[in-house]
């Protein structure tokens, strides 16, 4: 990955100057972006943190620009990491470099807070210029907005534009281009007298203390965020404290109080800068009013709701499927293709056929997914019923931490985690979306179905009919989200130190959805999983083909081969023969020796050397358990979860040594605690992989270690609790 | 009569008198609009009673009710 970076930053030219996109969410910030750069983007994160950063190539006639993509904000309040990230940009820290232009981004509907990022970012002296967007729903809505006088009362170039259709977006280009050479300012708010003697006292005081210097923007920072992130550098918060405690008290002695205190001074200077600059043509019509009464309404607005997210659901769980057979048949094509020409090459055959082939197989095989989600994601994003979905069920998570914006991600974590983890993008609360992220694999995926029909279909059908079987389909399928709530309530009470962001959601207006934009996001999502996510996921698949080839010795062949000669055995087909010498290598290989070497650790639930080894090789993607269970019971890779033959097999299975010599390995309570292993388990290196690329690896391996254990002590209390019944 | 925004009905309106909260949320909730001296009208409730909705400087805003109960209201 690190050479993928080095080659895209080579695209753009670090003497090229750097110019920011700013503004609050659902400005239309990012459509602007697109429009500007088109196809020439860079997605990765910012260092440490998880928040993405967007940049692109800017080209205004023959000067090349970097253009950046700055996250959404309301304000530069800087409590978290994440939200620190802005500042440390604009304030060129922690090796970022400083822009040398700032685009606010404005919704023209809603200009007076939309403006105060602007006002608080005249602080950091940096040139800027204005895009007047969505001035088209603005003006349908009955708000006139004098350019001219915005323009003269702000110091700064305005331009209109509509960055849905692309309209203004030439005159943003040369307007960009002319204020490289002519920058111009905003104007900064004049501090009363006692915030200013504030900052005053802070920087010298942190100087004095031998900490970094600190600017006037970062010094307002640590005064009216309390816990700022901004410890400036120095040990002593004590003192620290003092110093903005004594501010806070002159702040209140001005009759307003600290925590609003900024804003509200921010919006006393817009007003009277705005002053003139927008009218009113009567009432402001509001067009989501009567689309809202039915959309939010008790009863209709839920039953909405289900409808799209069943809709959603359906399509990911239904649509994707005859795409993930093509990539399937495709790959068996390729690999019936290139198995021949290899004949005589047996091991660089199976890497290339079972290793690297079905590896980029097992990538691609997630794309259909993560495509069909991610249209749907933008089209409710675009629309604004995102937001309305989740104030409808934001009551349903709020209890353990997460919020109504989890739904979506978990919800489609019923198809597939990976796509699910990718939506958590959608919250934009750090903590939630952590929380978000480390449930989803919770969420019972399409993979793990095979096990269950298999294991629900051997043994509980049979015994108990077929009501008690679907009933334990369903419990199968709501056992992780029946975990995974609580555990998010205890990981956000006891463990995660961020501090929650208030659920606080601008309700926007409804948006006719734009095609460009929706193909653009499902672009950008699954070249990002491709390149990004899909070169871990086939290094996994590699590594682990050889865990499970080598060593390949001969002899171990020539053995089966010898004791199938012997007089004495029975006639056995050829096809019977290979099996079984498929078998007896992977009991032979790393992975196979491992399994054996640890199945005393799976003892206490119950498993044999063949589950512990069927158990372990489904790690890198559970739903390989079918085609191993097949290889190890000397029926071949190509069985199914339906196949007759694996099922009488595992019926008739009994323990050959040990103390249970005689007795059948597949008990109910064995059975159970398979199946719950497999719902609990973080059996999927995909998942891991792209844990590891929203988040970091730390949390991957948190996420991995936590799962596996939960589910090692699942099935063993189940085992336990069985055998004493 | 004063109270906390809270507990106001649907269709209730009240100007904003403060918010008690620690600076964090208090400045959050300030940049949004929740500032003193603007009205603040309840428009709608989600299904399970939490979050409400409400109108504020002409734009609509969803909050949890543990928020919405950190701002002092005075209803005219």
């Amino acid at each position: 990955m690190a050479t993928l970076d080095s080659k895209k930053s080579s695209l753009s030219n670090n003497t090229s100057p750097l110019v920011a996109l700013v503004g609050n969410p659902n400005t239309g910030k990012s459509t602007l972006f697109n429009r500007l750069t088109g196809l020439r983007q860079h997605i990765a994160n910012y260092p440490g943190v998880t928040v993405e950063k967007k940049s692109g190539l800017l080209r205004i006639g023959n000067q090349d620009l970097n253009l950046l993509d700055l996250p959404g904000c309301y304000n530069l309040t800087a409590v978290s990491r994440d939200e620190r990230v802005v500042m440390d940009v604009l304030g060129g820290r922690h090796g970022l470099r400083r822009p040398d232009l700032l685009v606010f981004v404005v919704d023209a509907s809603n200009l007076k807070r939309n403006l105060l990022l602007a006002s608080q970012c005249a602080e950091l002296g940096i040139p800027a210029i204005m895009a007047l967007n969505q001035c088209d729903a603005a003006k349908r809505n009955g708000i006139q907005i004098d350019t001219a006088l915005l323009s003269k009362q702000f110091g700064i170039p305005v331009v209109e534009t509509v960055a849905t259709r692309g309209r203004g977006v030439d005159d943003l280009k040369s307007a960009i281009s002319n204020a490289l050479s002519n920058p111009a300012f905003l104007p900064r708010i004049q501090w009363p007298e006692c915030i200013a003697k504030g900052c005053q006292v802070l920087q010298t005081g942190v100087k004095d203390l031998g900490g970094d210097g600190v600017t006037q923007a970062e010094a307002l920072r640590v005064l009216f965020d309390s816990d700022s992130v901004f410890t400036c550098g120095i040990s002593d918060k004590i003192c620290l404290k003092k110093m903005v405690d004594a501010a806070h008290q002159d702040i209140r002695g001005l009759g307003l109080s600290p925590g609003s205190a900024e804003a509200v001074l921010h919006y006393r200077h817009l007003e009277s800068l705005l002053d003139g600059v927008v009218t009113t043509t009567g009432p402001i019509a509001r067009s989501h009013e009567s689309i809202d009464a039915i959309l939010l309404h008790r009863v209709w607005g839920t039953l909405i709701f289900f409808v799209v997210m069943y809709v959603v659901f359906q399509s990911l769980y239904s649509w994707a499927g005859p795409l993930m057979d093509l990539i399937d048949t495709v790959t068996g094509m390729a690999q019936g293709f290139i198995s021949p020409l290899l004949e005589n090459m047996p091991v660089l055959q199976s890497l290339i056929c079972g290793g690297i082939i079905s590896g980029v197989g097992g990538v691609l095989i997630f794309l259909p997914q993560i495509l069909i989600l991610f249209f749907f994601i933008s089209l409710l994003e675009d629309t604004g019923y995102m937001a309305r979905a989740a104030f409808l069920v934001d009551k349903l998570f709020s209890w353990c931490g997460l919020n109504g914006r989890s739904f979506v991600p978990l919800l489609s974590s019923y198809a597939c985690a990976i796509p699910g983890v990718m939506a958590a993008r959608t919250l934009s609360d750090p903590k939630a979306r952590l929380t978000t992220i480390l449930m989803a694999p919770f969420m019972s995926c399409s993979a793990r179905l095979p096990v269950y029909i298999l294991l629900i279909g051997t043994f509980i059908e049979p015994r108990y009919g077929a009501f008690a079987a679907g009933w334990a389909l369903f419990a199968m399928h709501f056992i992780g989200l029946a975990l995974a709530l609580p555990l998010a309530w205890l990981l956000n009470t006891f463990f995660l130190k961020i501090k929650p962001q208030p659920f606080i959601l601008e309700m926007p207006d409804y948006r006719v959805p734009t095609l460009r934009n929706i193909f653009h996001r499902m672009w950008e999502r699954g070249r990002e999983f491709v390149l990004r996510a899909g070169t871990v996921i086939l290094a996994f698949s590699i590594i682990i083909w050889c865990l499970l080839y080598f060593p390949r010795n001969p002899s171990v062949a020539e053995k089966v081969r010898a004791d199938f000669a012997a007089p004495s055995a029975s006639a056995i087909s050829i096809d019977a023969l290979e099996h079984r010498i498929e078998s007896a290598y992977i009991e032979q290989s790393y992975l196979g020796r491992f399994g054996k070497a640890v199945q005393p650790v799976f003892e206490p639930a119950g498993f044999d050397w063949k589950i512990t080894v069927g158990v372990l090789s489904s790690f890198p993607a559970r739903e390989v358990i079918i085609a191993t269970m097949g290889i190890i019971y000397n029926l071949g890779a190509d069985v199914d979860e339906g196949s007759e033959d694996l099922r009488t097999i595992l019926q008739n299975e009994k323990w050959t040594s040990g103390p249970r010599m005689g007795q059948p390995v597949y008990t109910l309570p064995v059975v159970i605690g398979i199946m719950v292993f497999f719902a609990l388990c973080m059996q999927c290196g995909a998942t891991v992989a792209i844990i590891a690329r929203e988040l970091d690896w730390r949390w991957a391996t948190f996420s991995f270690f936590g799962m596996t254990t939960l589910a090692w002590i699942s099935a063993v209390v189940i085992y336990q609790i069985g055998k004493l019944f | 009569m004063s109270g906390t925004l809270d507990g106001l009905q649907v269709g209730d309106s009240a100007e904003i008198i403060d918010i008690s909260s620690d600076c964090n949320r208090a400045g959050r909730m300030a940049t949004l609009g929740f500032i003193p001296g603007r009205r603040v009208t309840v428009t709608r409730l989600a299904p399970l009673g939490d979050p409400i909705s409400v109108d504020i400087d002409g734009q609509e805003i969803s909050l949890r009710r543990a928020e919405a109960r950190l701002i002092q209201v005075k209803q005219a």
